[in-house]
């Protein structure tokens, strides 16, 4: 959990604003260190995660969380997290083992043409169960659903609309009608100019993405090439209106990622410039 | 509720005629919703019935903003929580746009009236249903009784520019929005084809309050790049200069009296024609080196 970062966003774990569709995207950068900051940050509000880990191993997020301070086995245990390995679900699928309680969740590896309905339902049943817990005395608040990320559907050969169509229904069971939080991430490939004419690509389902969010962080890399001490920078987009009235707003922030958080700057305001 | 009167836009929103069909085009960097909501608002405003078929924003979010006593006139219709039957409990699934089950929706409330109908958006619909069968349905809707006006929502960059043009041949009204220079203010192209068949085109500066109403700024040519930058409009070049540009009456009657080098006056003139007798003279008496021989040029040679 980046404290900078709440600050921009204006949200504490203590309070945050509920049914927000975040959303996090990427252009020949790397948005992950995103993640890493909601995972933590809505597992410290206390709040019921589900998490579609698609690209990386369980131990890899839970190497990254214990540095940012949050144990993801014991959020585990407790039922506050369910984690869904997609690395090893689809192993499951793709090489049948006898024994081997295979889930629903990814049947579109056997036909990508069928859609993500599968996969929604796994979200709906791991979702729903916030508020009440049937097995221990703890209660969570309100569900959030994190995934990382949408593209790599993409490569597993689901089309672009299935993945929008998978984001409306998560939207409208977790933002609508649960009250909760939504956070995808999404990666670019390429130049901006190349993806224009693409329509079925990555930057159409951006752009799809982007109409549906009420919140979108844009990390891309600097315009004049790599900097040791400057990442990136982060669009920063609110695209609802906001409690003070305020309209669509964009702010551009530049980054570096440390060992344990990282720093948000106004442009040109590094310590390494000034 | 709108504060300009004379506008296109403010006349598209207060009231279209039966039968017209407005399409608000928008991208991923500006959302038309508002705008589209400042319609169903100002529609609601003027006592018409009007139904909404909401594919992208649930009935609070759509909802929110809207007064009070107009919102039993609206009736919402949730495409937003099942579009795609996932869940075998949707009020309307995508697969039910077609003229017939519209028409049915239309009819089952209470009010005897057309009813303006609101689509939001047929970018949703577009990515399930063929373009043409979307085409073929909403011209039907326009042509037929039971819906009296249509406004929808298009997000013009999740389709080729085709489909696009196609839906937007078939509307009477298109509103193209864009983000505007400053924070709230949103840049709208316009375009009205009259039942003549005369196209109007336009743009203005609009913004939209919490409200829902809409704010007709100057037209964007009036302003243009002068309104991004009001002080140099203000500065007077002439302002603080080390020396002075203007002339008193004294000075400029001494400036008029005196006469230039150049100018040539009677004076002059009878100075350089008349010289003074006697005042300057060349006396010259030729000696013997002037006594010069054209028949012997060497003549001074001594040989």
């Amino acid at each position: 959990m980046f404290t900078e970062l709440n600050s921009i966003l204006n949200s504490t774990p203590d309070s945050f604003t509920q049914g927000e569709f975040i959303l996090l995207s990427d252009r020949q950068s790397d948005a992950s260190f995103l993640i890493h900051h909601f995972l933590s940050f809505y597992l410290r509000a206390r709040c019921k995660v589900c998490f579609l880990g698609l690209v990386q191993s369980f131990s890899h997020y839970s190497a990254v969380s214990q540095r940012l301070g949050v144990s993801l086995t014991q959020a585990k245990e407790k039922g506050q997290l369910v984690f869904f390995e997609g690395l090893k679900e689809s192993l499951s699928i793709l090489i049948p083992q006898e024994g081997n309680t295979e889930s629903q969740a990814m049947d579109f590896l056997r036909d990508p043409a069928v859609g993500l309905r599968s996969l929604y339902e796994f979200v709906v049943s791991s979702v729903s169960g916030a508020g009440r817990a049937p097995e221990g005395p703890e209660e969570w608040g309100p569900p959030v659903l994190l995934v990382d990320d949408l593209s790599v559907l993409l490569s597993l050969g689901v089309a672009a609309g299935a993945v929008l169509d998978f984001s409306h229904y998560c939207r409208a069971a977790v933002c609508s009608q649960l009250q909760g939080n939504v956070v995808m991430l999404v990666r670019c490939g390429g130049d901006e100019e190349e993806d224009e004419g693409d329509d079925e690509g990555s930057a159409w389902l951006l752009r799809g993405l982007t109409h549906q969010c009420s919140l979108a962080l844009h990390v891309q890399g600097l315009p004049t090439g790599y900097c040791r001490d400057i990442h990136g920078q982060v669009e920063v987009c609110w695209r609802r209106r906001r409690a003070d009235g305020q309209h669509t707003q964009t702010k551009l922030f530049q980054y570096k990622v440390h060992d344990k958080g990282a720093s948000f700057f106004a442009r040109g305001t590094s310590s390494a410039v000034l | 509720m709108l504060t300009s009167h004379c506008t296109m836009l403010s006349e598209l929103l207060q009231g279209n005629d039966s039968g017209g069909f407005l399409v608000i085009q928008d991208s991923c960097r500006y959302s038309g919703r508002d705008l589209l909501r400042s319609f169903i608002s100002s529609a609601l405003d003027r006592e018409e019935v009007v139904h909404v078929l909401c594919f992208e924003s649930s009935e609070e979010e759509l909802k929110d903003g809207l007064r009070a006593p107009g919102l039993q006139r609206l009736h919402f219709h949730n495409a937003y929580s099942d579009p795609l039957g996932w869940m075998d409990h949707s009020a309307f699934t995508v697969d039910k746009f077609s003229f017939e089950e519209l028409t049915h929706l239309v009819k089952q409330s209470p009010h005897s009236r057309p009813a303006t109908l609101v689509i939001d958006s047929l970018t949703w619909i577009l990515r399930h249903v063929s373009p043409p069968a979307v085409c073929k349905t909403l011209q039907q809707l326009k042509k037929g009784g039971a819906v009296r006006a249509v406004a929808a929502l298009l997000h013009a960059d999740m389709h080729q520019r085709g489909t696009v043009g196609s839906v937007c041949h078939l509307a009477t009204s298109v509103i193209t929005v864009s983000p505007g220079i400053k924070g709230d203010e949103a840049l709208a192209k316009i375009t009205k084809r009259s039942k003549s068949g005369k196209v109007l085109q336009d743009e203005e500066i609009f913004s939209i309050k919490e409200d829902l109403t809409v704010t007709i700024q100057n037209k964007p040519s009036h302003l243009g790049h002068k309104q991004a930058d009001p002080e140099e409009q203000q500065t007077d070049p002439t302002a603080n200069l080390t020396f002075n540009l203007r002339l008193s009456d004294t000075e400029r009657e001494a400036k008029e009296k005196l006469a230039l080098p150049f100018m040539f006056s009677k004076e002059k003139k009878t100075a350089l024609l008349h010289p003074n007798q006697g005042s300057g003279r060349i006396l010259y008496e030729p000696d013997a080196n002037d006594d010069f021989d054209q028949e012997d040029p060497d003549d001074d040679l001594d040989v």
